[in-house]
């Protein structure tokens, strides 16, 4: 590792998504990042034991066990190391507090109860570590009437105010294709930590975070917000449709080689843009007067809109798209997530990267975001199978013996799989 | 009467931000500074920040994503074309910790301040560059914004309904997200600069990489699977809110028992008991056996009743909200979310006429609450050129360059040079 955060150590209760990308970001930008999993509840991304596996990774001779092959798991979990411990008894919860003082941060994402309930508070945890940074993510917040309500992405969306803005401007309020405000609290949670060390270098003060899925996701639209306090009127929903320019849209193109729909995203947000794409259609939009300037594009949009499928659905994806860039307009091919792992840029970038998994075997799958010109962040490990570092873990920080650790492997303190 | 302690200082407190980016991304990026305690300035072309532009626009013609953007930061109105702007801004840069920009890759470059050039006059700078695709490989000149960066991400293709075109994420969604990551890798910057007593660096953030982040869990799901993943066919309980009495509701189902709780309390227990249906994968797979008569049961619930009986039995359930509802929300009012820049937290509530100008207006508030060194909201979007005078002074850039450049047009500024005593 030799991102950043070189040098910072978590230990970690994160699970599922927002919680365990949080983590992921600050374990690609160098941090130690070692998660605590619970064997008799594996992580709801592992899918119960049961779950079977997914078709293409369950050829793969190595892959042995669903629970260390779901991609959910596998996706957001890179650069970290996985101990099991079982928390619901003593010998296992004070395992956990023996390694507490090795932590900078703690983070979690259980419903708000459950960390009091095991006697793992911030109080608590800090009169173990004095200056811990502990952050949970939970999803309204550890205070205030819905502190126990629970929540997870699917749920955030509808009552962040973000399903309201989403969907199609004739249609309902949608949610999007995969829990995208675990991502957003993720992203929140990532930076608050980061800043939460920055304090700590400087004062030498732990402290803790109380990071609400709904008040991320929230402020992540403040702008929808305002025009709300602003304006007194909720931001209506646009489907690919921008506030201020037209054209702005995603619109279909030629079938694929084997017949799949492909589409293609197309926009002038200024007029040399609306020009470039005047000059490549070569259908006269110049000179139509419906179309004259952004105010008249934007009255006319529905028009303008069908004018551009009209264009597009006798033309190639990426031809296309490459013809509207090179003449200096805006447009993107919309591509699907195969498609998204093949991308030159991605992979020539370090963005898509391939790792060797134990029981997956080796995939392109998305790494990190950032690059840092001095320290660089390098994503080395895969995402860890279930207490795959659990003997590690207790060797390097509690110096345990190999007799101690399969002792509490037979009593399902510790171990792989189902307990017992 | 005892005073009221000072608020803790942020995080950031003495950390000086020079914000010379043109788009929402490095406008929030520097928000996020502003917002843990950094002193930020936007540098703003005399004909103002882009942002200014968008639409809605407030009748006295102000835009609602400039007075939410650039809100808790001070204006310094520089024209950058000019030679004799960039020879100004070389000045200010040695003189702060973080410069952050999102112009087309090399423009800094042409101008003389690029990070190669700005690093050998002053190491300690931290650089972050905010772009569609990033400094460098064949996107790099490519302009981009949020509907392409959902596009080349994956998102588009996940997002909507399979019948209708593919989706972008909703308004700035690239935007925010790029700003919130680059804003967390500058901090790790500054972190690893004060911990290790090594120089600055360039940060380097696209736009459609950190929504191809976001993307991850479905990427990787396509290859295990070996197919991708396709939008919904239809608006269904599985696939997000679904219509009850007076609006839509979500019911996720992501356990068993969320399954069977909520199961009974939509009466149908028959399909509780169901024992092939407590599996999630099962159920995904066999719609027919229980999404319509779930439907059905949901039709006659109100948001509230639902939302209540549910959350008793820990169902994981939520109504879809719109922005009036969660302005009056009693969590959120609790938590006191919504705030007010300070010194215009009001007791009672401000009277109508003020609820017009920003000064009075609420923002959302902290993304997340930290204990020790809070988030916090300090100003108004600034007027264009509105500090341009007291930051110059603060700059120690003599008064006479400062007239000249005004003069010459290469400084804007609201108030006459001779006016502006520093703070």
């Amino acid at each position: 590792m030799s991102g950043p955060l070189t040098g910072v150590r978590g230990i970690v209760l994160t699970q599922a998504w927002a919680g365990t990308y949080c983590t992921e970001l600050l374990a690609m930008a160098g941090a130690d990042i070692i998660q605590l999993e619970v064997r008799k509840r594996p992580d709801s991304w592992r899918g119960t034991y049961t779950t079977p596996m997914m078709d293409a990774v369950a050829e793969v001779p190595t892959a042995e066990h669903p629970w260390n092959v779901n991609p959910h798991f596998n996706s957001v979990n890179l650069g970290k190391r996985s101990f099991t411990v079982d928390l619901s008894t003593p010998e296992g919860l004070e395992l956990y507090r023996s390694l507490v003082p090795y932590a900078d941060v703690v983070a979690e994402n259980f419903s708000p109860r459950v960390m009091g309930n095991l006697g793992l508070s911030y109080e608590e945890l800090k009169a173990i570590k004095p200056d811990i940074i502990m952050a949970s993510l939970s999803a309204y917040g550890h205070e205030g009437p819905w502190a126990n309500v629970p929540g997870i992405g699917g749920t955030i969306e509808p009552t962040s105010g973000m399903s309201a803005l989403f969907g199609y401007p004739d249609g309902p309020p949608m949610n999007s294709g995969q829990m995208y405000p675990d991502a957003v609290a993720g992203l929140y949670g990532f930076a608050s930590i980061v800043t939460a060390l920055y304090h700590r270098d400087r004062t030498g003060e732990g402290q803790y975070i109380d990071l609400s899925m709904q008040e991320a996701n929230l402020a992540n639209i403040g702008d929808a917000a305002m025009q709300h306090a602003l304006l007194g009127e909720q931001r209506p929903r646009l489907g690919n449709r921008d506030l201020t320019s037209a054209p702005h849209g995603i619109y279909e193109a030629q079938p694929g080689a084997e017949g799949e729909r492909r589409w293609v995203a197309i926009a002038a947000e200024n007029d040399a843009q609306w020009s470039a794409l005047c000059a490549v259609s070569a259908r006269g939009w110049e000179g139509d007067p419906l179309f004259a300037d952004n105010a008249a594009r934007k009255q006319h949009e529905d028009d303008l809109d069908r004018a551009i499928a009209e264009w597009t659905a006798s033309e190639d994806r990426d031809a296309l798209a490459d013809r509207v860039l090179a003449a200096g307009g805006l447009a993107a091919p919309v591509l699907d997530a195969l498609e998204v792992a093949e991308d030159p840029v991605l992979r020539e970038r370090g963005v898509i990267v391939e790792l060797d998994h134990p029981e997956a075997g080796r995939w392109p799958q998305v790494g990190a975001p950032f690059h840092f010109s001095r320290t660089p962040a390098r994503v080395e490990r895969p995402a860890p199978t279930q207490g795959q570092h659990s003997r590690e873990v207790f060797r390097e920080f509690l110096g345990m013996r190999d007799e101690r650790y399969e002792e509490l492997v037979a009593k399902n303190i510790t171990g792989e799989g189902p307990p017992a | 009467m005892s005073e009221a302690a000072p608020p803790p200082a942020g995080a950031l407190h003495g950390i000086q931000v020079l914000d010379v980016s043109t788009s929402m991304a490095g406008a929030w990026c520097s928000r996020m500074f502003a917002d843990f305690g950094a002193d930020v300035s936007v540098v703003e072309a005399p004909s103002g920040h882009p942002l200014r532009e968008r639409e809605p626009q407030t009748e006295d013609g102000r835009s609602v994503a400039a007075e939410h953007a650039l809100a808790n930061k001070r204006s310094l109105s520089l024209d950058l074309e000019a030679e004799p702007g960039r020879e100004l801004l070389r000045d200010l840069v040695t003189q702060v910790d973080v410069l952050i920009e999102s112009f087309a890759p090399g423009t800094l470059e042409g101008w003389g301040l690029d990070y190669e050039t700005l690093r050998a006059i002053h190491p300690e700078l931290v650089v972050v560059s905010l772009t569609p695709h990033g400094q460098d490989g064949a996107y790099a000149s490519l302009p981009g914004n949020s509907l392409t960066a959902s596009a080349r991400s994956g998102w588009a293709s996940i997002n909507g309904f399979a019948g209708q075109p593919p989706l972008q994420t909703s308004q700035y969604q690239g935007d925010y997200c790029s700003g919130v990551l680059a804003y967390g890798a500058a901090v790790a910057a500054l972190h690893e600069r004060a911990d290790v007593g090594q120089p600055g660096q360039h940060i380097d953030i696209s736009e459609f990489e950190v929504m191809a982040s976001t993307f991850s869990p479905a990427a990787l799901r396509a290859q295990y699977s070996g197919e991708n993943p396709p939008r919904k066919e239809t608006m269904d309980v599985t696939a997000g809110p679904v219509p009850v009495a007076d609006g839509h509701f979500a019911l996720t189902l992501s356990r068993a028992h969320f399954y069977r709780d909520a199961m009974n309390v939509l009466g149908l227990p028959d399909l509780a008991e169901d024992e092939q249906l407590q599996e999630g994968w099962y159920r995904n797979s066999h719609r027919e056996l229980w999404v319509d008569r779930v439907h059905d049961a949901m039709a006659g619930w109100s948001r509230q009743d639902l939302f209540d009986e549910l959350g008793v039995r820990r169902v994981v359930a939520g109504p879809v909200l719109a922005m009036e509802e969660l302005r009056e929300n009693d969590h959120l009012r609790d938590r006191g979310f919504w705030v007010r820049p300070d010194g215009h937290s009001h007791d009672g509530e401000p009277a109508e006429s003020d609820i017009e100008h920003s000064e009075y207006s609420e923002y959302t508030g902290a993304p997340a609450k930290l204990s020790a060194s809070p988030w916090r909201l300090q100003r108004r979007a600034p007027r264009v050129g509105e500090h341009t005078i007291e930051l110059l002074g603060e700059y120690d850039i003599e008064e006479e360059r400062v007239r000249h450049l005004i003069e010459t047009g290469v400084l804007a500024s609201e108030v006459a040079p001779s006016a502006g005593a520093p703070r």
